[in-house]
């Protein structure tokens, strides 16, 4: 005979006290009680999505300290509205998926008032249709696919960054002009290559040049192959539209093949974080700067680049002043409707004029109501190794091309419609 | 008492235990959305677990229960997430119908890989899952104009479903999408526990155990390896059709070895030799990288570091542990 513990069958008096517990356990509270704020006392929250982590991680930095800087500004200042700024940062990872479900971490849980992301302009994108669909306005810094502001503009998404025809308008001619009409493209297979080599590809054959393109992933680090294919070619210019840490190995593995000495560079982004990173003989070539710290004479410029050198201990690249742009432009927004709902901000900020401190740079800076993209200027010129005495100062204005004149409203196919 | 009737209480006493965990799993399931704002969660958070629960659960069909290791079966949820969004986009506003024909792309590409690889064993056989799946991934990076390439599909939303008079707001009404998607994961996890349950599902555990001896005692190896890797598609593709759902958008990344690797480390962290393990590693997985993404760059740092340690202390992993913590 086996003596065992009492059957563990489950009796009517286990129901019982199995259910007593639940309901314990369901009147008893195991988080920190909920007090109800005052609206005075709840922050204004902005949502800031970009991929901290991947290839494109040097830029996105650069964007949220930015945007950080922004906030504290903002806040030592007295706040919005009364209210204090916060500023929530999420990591798309460099990937589509993740980015959409932190937008909708950052509207569901957090509720923020305002989003924004990301440099990856596939993310931008997608996140921008999740902003859409809630019904939030959505700022993009540093996505520069042209459809975002083109032909799927929406009423609650506005952009600081140039559309990548602004960019390719801008410095085409100068190229031509300056080292001829025959072209080799290294491009990442994705919105920001295809929509910028078209841009490109239009400039060039209407001015009689010629071309070879390839197609490279976004995250391309052995260009090995593509760079015998393009010395093969002979153009006079390598055209690197490769971004963040591609377009770094690019140029590394340009300098060791010795292209440097067989043709020009140019292209149209070339940015801070990624000049910094490469050799001497790679800091060369015409190229865009969609904003650039150097400016003398203008207006409350030296003060944040100073501000974010001192602060960040890098150079002030375009990249930060797309995260500043973003937040104040809310901020601006904000203050001239005494309102956060999405609909009200959008009203305001299409055909908004950037006030000096804001726009950093000379001329009027605004959100051109047709597509809600920021229209600044559009800095061109050469990329130069830096002089011993400054670092940082490794770039040369050419030209300031008004940005609504390297791409014209025309030309955007942007139909933009408010809700009723 | 005798040990006959000893032998029966324990029977009926594991039965009870059973049912008590299954009863809590599901109430703990069905009651997400009310918890996991005290917690930190978010409804879409909780729907993203069962999606992704789903799929590693699947996976695991291949993984646990037959003893076959696929790391490319991430694969057949993109081609299930494309699907989706390609009916969706192109053919017709319907949610059931994109469900249906994410299953379907999925599956039968699934079960035309399988007959192709069924006979490779070991690291030959992970090798080949991999090499399919970059097969598939190229093909939905490259053809731009169906898929949209790197940038993905868009331009699609799941839409309502109409039940006769009600209508089901699975576009607007988050709430509304978790209870469909725990819907569909509980009829497809349903079905993968009756196959587990029956001949067929015994006859994978005895391959599982000792494809030697099973190939003796008669058994068509490569034909069952064959139909689990079939059904493991079908399965997994119907967690991709949700993903599409969920995210009103497609991808390559969801057709990518990085998020093969992802699923695998679900079934890990959770246990594969259990049932529900897969779930809870997604569970494990989703909420770390939602929290600890938040407060700081370094998080992969510390997923690798959680899964080291589940592999190195808990091999069995976290259900593996606590069923054997039970039995001793």
């Amino acid at each position: 005979m086996v003596h065992g513990k009492p059957s563990g069958r489950l009796g009517r008096r286990r129901v019982l006290k199995l259910g007593a517990a639940l309901g314990a356990a369901g009147t008893v509270q195991v988080t920190s009680p909920f007090i109800v704020k005052a609206l005075g006392e709840q922050p204004i929250k902005f949502g800031f999505i970009d991929p901290l982590t991947g290839s494109l991680s040097l830029l996105a930095v650069s964007e949220v300290q930015g945007a950080r800087y922004a906030i504290e500004e903002i806040n030592s200042k007295g706040g919005i509205l009364g209210r204090q700024a916060e500023l929530l940062v999420e990591d798309s990872a460099n990937d589509v998926g993740t980015g959409v479900e932190k937008i909708r971490k950052l509207i569901d849980k957090d509720q923020v008032n305002v989003t924004y992301g990301d440099v990856n302009s596939a993310i931008a994108y997608a996140v921008s249709q999740v902003a859409t669909q809630k019904g939030i306005l959505h700022i993009v810094p540093g996505g520069h696919t042209d459809p975002i502001t083109g032909k799927d503009c929406a009423w609650n998404v506005f952009r600081v960054c140039n559309t990548t025809a602004m960019d390719a308008n801008a410095i085409s001619s100068l190229l031509m002009k300056k080292f001829g009409k025959r072209w080799y493209f290294l491009t990442p297979d994705y919105a920001y290559g295809h929509t910028l080599q078209a841009a490109f590809i239009k400039n060039l054959t209407a001015a009689g040049g010629t071309y070879e393109a390839e197609l490279l992933p976004i995250a391309a680090s052995d260009f090995s192959a593509s760079l015998i294919k393009a010395r093969a070619f002979k153009p006079d210019v390598l055209l690197n539209n490769m971004g963040g840490l591609a377009q770094i190995d690019c140029m590394k593995q340009y300098v060791q093949f010795g292209l440097d000495k067989e043709m020009a560079l140019g292209g149209a982004l070339y940015e801070c974080e990624e000049v910094v990173a490469v050799p001497t003989a790679a800091q060369a070539g015409w190229w865009v700067m969609e904003w650039w710290w150097d400016q003398p004479g203008v207006p409350h410029v030296k003060a944040f680049a100073d501000a974010i050198v001192a602060k960040y201990k890098k150079p002030c690249s375009a990249r930060h002043w797309f995260g500043y742009v973003g937040i104040q432009s809310a901020r601006l927004a904000m203050e001239q409707t005494k309102s956060l709902k999405a609909i009200d901000l959008a009203h305001a900020l299409a055909g908004m004029e950037l006030p000096p401190e804001v726009a950093l740079q000379p001329g009027k800076v605004y959100y051109r109501a047709g597509d809600h993209e920021l229209m600044p200027n559009v800095f061109t010129g050469e990329v130069h190794p830096p002089a011993a005495s400054d670092p940082y100062n490794f770039f040369k204005v050419a030209e300031l091309v008004p940005a609504d004149r390297a791409d014209p409203l025309a030309s955007t196919g942007c139909h933009m419609t408010f809700p009723s | 008492m005798s040990v006959t009737a000893a032998g029966a209480v324990d029977t009926a006493r594991s039965a009870d235990r059973r049912w008590l965990v299954l009863a809590a799993i599901w109430l703990v399931l069905i009651a997400a959305p009310l918890w996991m704002p005290l917690i930190g969660g978010y409804t879409s958070l909780g729907t993203r677990i069962l999606v992704l629960g789903l799929a590693a659960t699947a996976l695991n069909f291949l993984i646990g229960f037959t003893g076959v290791v696929s790391f490319g079966h991430a694969a057949y949820f993109g081609l299930g997430v494309y699907g989706a969004g390609l009916v969706l986009r192109y053919l017709a506003p319907s949610t059931p119908l994109a469900i249906v024909a994410g299953i379907l792309l999925g599956g039968v590409i699934g079960t035309i890989v399988g007959a192709l690889i069924a006979r490779q064993r070991g690291i030959y056989f992970a090798m080949v899952t991999i090499a399919f799946e970059q097969i598939f991934y190229y093909i939905g990076y490259k053809w731009d104009a169906v898929t949209g390439g790197f940038d993905g599909l868009r331009g699609f939303q799941r839409q309502p479903i109409h039940l006769g008079a009600f209508v089901l707001d699975i576009q607007k009404n988050d709430l509304a999408f978790y209870y469909f998607v725990l819907f569909i994961f509980a009829l497809v996890v349903g079905l993968m526990g009756f196959l587990l349950r029956s001949p067929f599902g015994r006859t994978l555990l005895a391959i599982r155990e000792n494809e030697r001896r099973a190939r003796f005692l008669g058994i068509s190896v490569n034909r069952h390896i064959w139909l689990a890797f079939s059904i493991s598609s079908f399965l997994i593709a119907a967690a991709g059709a949700l993903y599409a759902l969920l995210n009103d958008f497609a991808d390559p990344s969801s057709l990518y070895f990085d998020l093969s690797g992802d699923l695998v480390i679900m079934a890990v962290l959770g246990g594969i030799r259990n049932f529900w393990g897969p779930l809870l590693g997604a569970a494990v997985f989703e909420v770390l990288q939602d929290y600890i993404s938040s407060q700081t760059v370094n998080w992969l740092f510390f997923i690798g570091l959680v899964f080291v340690i589940v592999v190195m202390f808990f091999p069995r992993g976290l259900l593996g542990f606590f069923h054997r913590r039970r039995q001793t």
